[in-house]
């Protein structure tokens, strides 16, 4: 599985690849908004892990831009802070598939994904 | 020498003038010199952040899913050995491991603890510690409680009576994520008050750990400090100890108005035969906003002895303690809300007013 990670914390973004790779997925990293939805049309993703606050387009940008997408729907899991529970919820509206807070273990990442993983073969 | 026409102080001579032009200039090439200085620093060290930001992201990113049995150097390239010589780095190095540390949860936090220690990073986070200026201190003490450094534990006690109120915070934040609640124990020793704002960090703080260990609530509610005793009827009220009532019910006999009113939190969430009386008995008519908290109070666990008290309290000179008294009467009273039509002055103001009012909140 495809999986575009947006995150503008490197080291963060390091750690959730590192996980998503030793679960046997390609990852596409992105530390910035912009980027991301630049490799979003060139890549076509098949998941999408985004965090919220992120420089040149936020992660609600990159849902808002997902979800109009025409063709094929593309999953998104929105990473996001404590006190951050009203963007979580305008996330959703925007059509976000999935949020987790921080702090986060990979671990709980990597299950959810899994998720993903099974409604991507099934499809 | 001819003197320039300027106003009497101003007076000087073309010597003068140039001395000081000279001077300016001097001042402006020292000041400009310093931007640039300053501004070739920062730019340095963001340049070295950016290189030292790969290698950094890469050691913790595998670190954090390192195995135990795995061998614990075996990640720390000769590269990176290097860069540990060069304390910037180090301490950009300790702010990551706090960041991340702070962003993940699980046995990733482990990992990290452990890659702190593995390169000896506790050792400048101590030296901190030990330096004489606050701001090193508290700083010291903030990475050595995030990274869980419980060996440092006795010289971070040192600090409890710091004259400096954010190194006391520190410490008390560092002591309750070593130990959670025995970490309590500061409040045993500590002269100093504890700020509402830091009370709240630290309760917190307890929210995140199992509650134990509750034994010496007792010893803090007749602490001379006035503000541990306010922090210790708001954990006694928050973890529903109802075995220190009787020293909550002597709390309000103290002079602060602070632990008055956390007494009566306390008292008002864990009632017991009797509590309504002792409100009534500790009634002063010192402080406008404790009196209306034991009136309010008296409308949840006021029994019909209080009506009386109530009914006094009618006439009070004040308008918000007459509508107070008659919103409690308004429930206590056998009449229940009827009372106020039966009330003498029940078509006179301020009560007309404040028995329309307790009408509507009752309709709404």
């Amino acid at each position: 599985m495809t999986i575009l990670v947006a995150e503008d914390d490197m080291i963060m973004l390091k750690t959730i690849e590192f996980r998503l790779k030793k679960d046997g997925h390609t990852v596409i990293t992105s530390q910035d908004g912009r980027e991301a939805l630049r490799k979003i049309e060139e890549v076509s993703p098949e998941l999408i892990i985004t965090d919220i606050m992120m420089p040149f387009a936020s992660g609600l940008e990159i849902v808002e831009a997902v979800k109009k997408r025409e063709g094929k729907k593309i999953p998104v899991i929105v990473l996001s802070s404590m006190g951050q529970e009203n963007v979580v919820l305008e996330a959703f509206q925007l059509g976000a598939d999935d949020f987790i807070t921080k702090p986060f273990s990979p671990n709980e990442l990597s299950v959810r994904v899994k998720r993903y993983v099974q409604d991507f073969v099934q499809i | 020498m001819q003197g320039y026409n300027l106003p009497g102080f101003l007076m000087i001579n073309a010597y003068q003038f140039i001395n000081i032009i000279y001077a300016l200039l001097v001042l402006m090439i020292l000041l400009f010199s310093f931007i640039l200085c300053f501004t070739f620093y920062k730019r340095k060290i963001d340049r070295d952040k950016k290189i030292w930001q790969q290698d950094i992201a890469e050691m913790i990113s595998q670190a954090i899913f390192q195995d135990d049995e795995e061998e614990e150097s075996a990640d720390i390239s000769t590269r990176v050995k290097k860069l540990l010589k060069n304390l910037s780095f180090r301490n950009y190095m300790i702010d990551e491991l706090i960041q991340t540390k702070k962003n993940l949860s699980g046995s990733s936090n482990g990992n990290i603890k452990k890659l702190y220690e593995l390169l000896e990073l506790d050792k400048d986070s101590f030296k901190r510690l030990l330096k004489p200026k606050w701001h090193f201190k508290a700083r010291g003490i903030q990475e050595l409680g995030v990274m869980e450094q419980i060996k440092y534990e006795k010289d971070i006690f040192k600090l409890a009576n710091n004259e400096n109120e954010l190194v006391r915070n520190e410490m008390q934040c560092a002591l309750v994520s070593f130990y959670g609640f025995s970490g309590l124990r500061f409040l045993d020793v500590t002269e100093y008050p504890i700020s509402q704002w830091q009370q709240i960090q630290l309760l917190n703080n307890l929210n995140q750990v199992q509650p134990e260990n509750f034994d010496d609530i007792k010893k803090w509610l007749q602490s001379s400090n006035e503000s541990v005793v306010v922090f210790s009827l708001k954990l006694a009220a928050l973890y529903n100890c109802y075995d220190v009532y009787n020293n909550v019910i002597d709390c309000l006999q103290r002079p602060g108005i602070l632990v008055k009113t956390n007494a009566l939190e306390y008292l008002k969430k864990m009632p017991q035969d009797g509590t309504s009386e002792h409100f009534v008995n500790h009634y002063t008519a010192e402080n406008k906003s404790y009196n209306l908290s034991v009136i309010r109070a008296l409308k949840d666990i006021g029994t019909e002895q209080e009506i009386n008290f109530l009914l006094k309290k009618l006439h009070d000179n004040d308008d918000d303690i007459k509508a107070a008294a008659a919103k409690s009467l308004s429930c206590l009273h056998p009449l229940g809300i009827s009372f106020l039509q039966t009330y003498l002055f029940a078509d006179e103001n301020p009560w007309k007013a404040i028995f329309l009012q307790i009408t509507n909140e009752r309709a709404a």
